[in-house]
C-alpha cells in the first residue's frame, strides 16, 4: 500500500498539472483576500464574522485538492495509463486507497498554500488599515484545522467522484457546478438539506457560524462521511467495471 | 509441464454480441504464440480476460494456473502491452517507468536498465509527448520488461511500426523466448509474425478457428515449400521417395504437404547442396485468410 501510494504521489508530482493547480489556487485565494481587504470598509473588516470569511477564503485549496483527486483518476482512463497501473497493481481497491493517500498529502500541501495567503496577507492588509484582529485563538485554531483536514478530505471526495464518472470533462464541470451552483441554491432555498451538502459542511467545519451551519464538529464528520461514501462507490464501481 | 496461459470456455458477451466465444486454448513454455485474427475477431478482448482488465461472462482465464488478480505482483512475472499509447503526454518516460516500477518495489537501476534494453535512454528524461510512435511503442515494452517477467502479452504491437522497428522487434521477441520465456503476441496480419511465431491461434468472430504450429498450418493447408539447389533433379527423386510431391523448374524444387523443416533434413540425409530454403508466403497469407473468411449466411 506504501508502494502504491508512493506512486500515486510521483504521477502527481511528475506531470505539470498539479504546478498549475496550485498556480490557479495561489491566484484565486490572492485576488478574493486582495478584493476583500482592500476594498472592504474599516468598519465592516471590523467584525468577527467578516475577518472569518476572509481569513476562510485559504479553503478555496479544497476545490483544487477535489480537482487533483479528479485528474488523478480520470487522467489515468483518458490518457489510458490505468491499463498498466491495474495490470501492475490488479487489487483496484489498493490502486483507489493509494490516490486517497496521495491525493490527501496533496490536499495537505494546497491546504498550506492557501492558509499561508489568506490568513497571512489578510492579516497583514488588516494591520496596515488599521484594524484589530478580531478573532480568538481558538477561532484561528478552528479554521486552520477546517482548512486543513477538510481540503486533504475533499482531495478524497475527488478520487470517489473521478473513480464514479471516470470522463475527466464530466468530472470536473460537475464538481464545480455542484460546488459553486447546486450547493449555494441548496443551502439558500432548504438550508435544513443544504448545510449536510460537502461545501456547506466545510464551512461549519471551519468555525463559520451562518444561522444554518452544521456545528464545527458536525460539519467534520459530515465532510469526512461524504469522502468515505464517495470512494466506497468509487471503489465498487472500479472492482465490478471493465477496463476497455 | 503446467501450460502457462489456459483459457477454458472463455466467453465474452457485450449485450447481443458474443465477442469471445467458448475459446480454449492452452500455451506451453518458451513457446512464440501468434493470437490471430481479422480486426474485431476478439483478440483484445481475450487478452483483457487474460490479464484481469475485464471479467468473463462465463468460463475462465488463467495465466500460470490463476487468474491473473490473484497473482501477487504479477508485473514480477508477466509483462504485457495492450496499446501502444498508453502514457501521459506531460510525463517523461522514464517517470512513467517510475510510477509502475515503484508500485511493485522495483528499483530504479531496473528503470535505467530496461530503457537500455528499449535504447531509450538518449530520450528517458524528455516528454513523452515528442516522442515519435516507435519510442512509445518500445516504451510501452520497456514498461512490460520492468519486472523481468517470464510472459510477455503484446497486443498488436507491430502497429505502426517502420520495417526497422519490426525487425528490432522481432529480433527482441526471438532472444526473450531464446532464453526459455513465453511470448503471446496478437496480430492482425499472418506475415507481420509468421517469421518469428512458432505456434499460430486463429480467431474468427470469437471462435477459435486454427491452432497449430506454424509449420504444421503451412504443410497441412498445401502452403509450398520452395527450394533451390543446384541438385533440384536429385533432390525431387529423394523427396519422392520419402513420398512427398515435388515438382521441378530448373533449379528450383515447389514442394507441397512438408515442412521447411522435414526438406531440409531429406536434403542433408542425400548430402544435397540447398541455396534457398523457404516457405511459400504469399500461401500462408492465403491460408490465414481462407480461415477468416466469414461463412456465406
Amino acid at each position: 500500500m506504501i508502494a502504491q501510494a508512493r506512486a500515486e504521489l510521483l504521477k502527481i508530482r511528475s506531470t505539470r498539472t498539479t504546478l498549475g493547480l496550485a498556480l490557479g489556487l495561489v491566484a484565486i485565494v490572492l485576488l478574493f483576500v486582495l478584493l476583500t481587504a482592500l476594498l472592504s470598509s474599516v468598519s465592516d473588516l471590523s467584525q468577527t464574522e467578516n475577518q472569518r470569511s476572509l481569513f476562510g477564503i485559504g479553503s478555496f485549496a479544497g476545490v483544487f485538492a477535489a480537482l487533483a483527486g479528479i485528474m488523478l483518476v480520470t487522467g489515468e482512463f483518458r490518457f489510458g495509463t490505468i491499463r498498466p497501473t491495474f495490470l501492475f497493481t490488479p487489487r483496484r481497491s489498493v490502486v483507489l486507497i493509494a490516490k486517497v493517500i496521495a491525493s490527501f498529502l496533496a490536499g495537505l500541501v494546497f491546504a498550506a498554500i492557501g492558509e499561508v495567503l489568506s490568513v497571512g496577507i489578510g492579516a497583514l492588509i488588516l494591520n496596515e488599515r488599521g484594524i484589530s484582529l478580531a478573532l480568538g485563538r481558538h477561532g484561528y485554531e478552528l479554521m486552520t484545522l477546517g482548512t486543513i483536514v477538510g481540503t486533504a478530505l475533499w482531495g478524497g471526495i475527488g478520487v470517489g467522484v473521478g473513480m464514479i464518472v471516470r470522463n475527466q470533462v464530466g468530472a470536473i464541470i460537475g464538481l464545480l457546478a455542484w460546488g459553486f451552483v447546486v450547493e449555494n441554491l441548496l443551502f439558500a432555498l432548504v438550508p435544513g438539506v443544504g448545510r449536510l451538502t460537502p461545501g456547506q459542511a466545510q464551512n461549519g467545519f471551519m468555525g463559520l457560524t451562518d444561522a444554518h451551519l452544521l456545528s464545527p464538529a458536525a460539519g467534520g464528520a459530515v465532510l469526512l462521511a461524504w469522502a468515505v461514501c464517495l470512494c466506497g462507490a468509487g471503489a465498487a464501481i472500479a472492482a465490478r467495471r471493465d477496463v476497455s | 509441464m503446467a501450460p502457462v496461459v489456459r483459457a477454458e470456455s472463455l466467453t465474452k458477451r457485450f449485450g447481443k454480441l458474443t465477442a469471445v466465444d467458448n475459446l480454449s486454448f492452452a500455451l506451453e513454455p518458451g513457446t512464440i504464440t501468434g493470437f490471430l485474427g481479422p480486426n474485431g475477431a476478439g483478440k483484445t478482448t481475450t487478452l483483457r480476460m487474460l490479464l484481469g482488465l475485464a471479467t468473463p461472462s462465463a468460463g475462465q482465464a488463467l495465466i500460470f494456473e490463476r487468474p491473473y488478480a490473484q497473482i501477487e505482483r504479477p508485473a514480477l512475472r508477466i509483462g504485457a502491452v495492450l496499446e501502444a499509447t498508453d502514457f501521459h503526454p506531460g510525463r517523461s518516460g522514464r517517470n512513467h517507468l517510475r510510477t509502475l516500477s515503484q508500485a511493485v518495489g522495483i528499483p530504479d537501476s531496473r528503470v535505467d536498465e530496461v530503457l537500455r534494453v528499449v535504447e531509450l535512454d538518449g530520450a528517458a528524461r524528455r516528454r513523452v509527448k515528442g516522442y515519435s510512435l516507435g519510442m512509445r511503442q518500445r516504451l510501452g515494452l520497456a514498461a512490460a520488461l520492468l519486472g523481468d517477467p517470464e510472459l510477455l502479452v503484446l497486443d498488436e504491437p507491430a502497429n505502426g511500426l517502420d520495417p526497422e522497428g519490426v525487425r528490432w522487434l522481432r529480433d527482441f521477441l526471438r532472444s526473450f523466448a531464446g532464453s526459455g520465456h513465453t511470448v503471446l503476441v496478437s496480430s492482425h496480419v499472418l506475415a507481420e509474425v509468421a517469421q518469428t511465431v512458432d505456434h499460430v491461434l486463429i480467431i474468427n468472430r470469437g471462435k477459435l478457428v486454427r491452432e497449430s504450429r506454424l509449420d504444421e498450418l503451412t504443410a497441412t493447408i498445401g502452403g509450398a515449400v520452395i527450394v533451390r539447389s543446384p541438385q533440384a533433379e536429385q533432390l525431387g527423386d529423394a523427396l519422392r521417395q520419402a513420398e512427398i510431391e515435388a515438382t521441378t523448374q530448373d533449379h528450383r524444387l515447389l514442394v507441397h504437404g512438408t515442412t521447411t523443416e522435414r526438406v531440409g533434413e531429406i536434403a542433408a540425409a542425400a548430402g544435397i547442396v540447398l541455396h534457398e530454403l523457404r516457405t511459400e508466403e504469399s500461401s500462408l497469407e492465403e491460408v490465414f485468410l481462407e480461415l477468416t473468411a466469414d461463412e456465406p449466411t
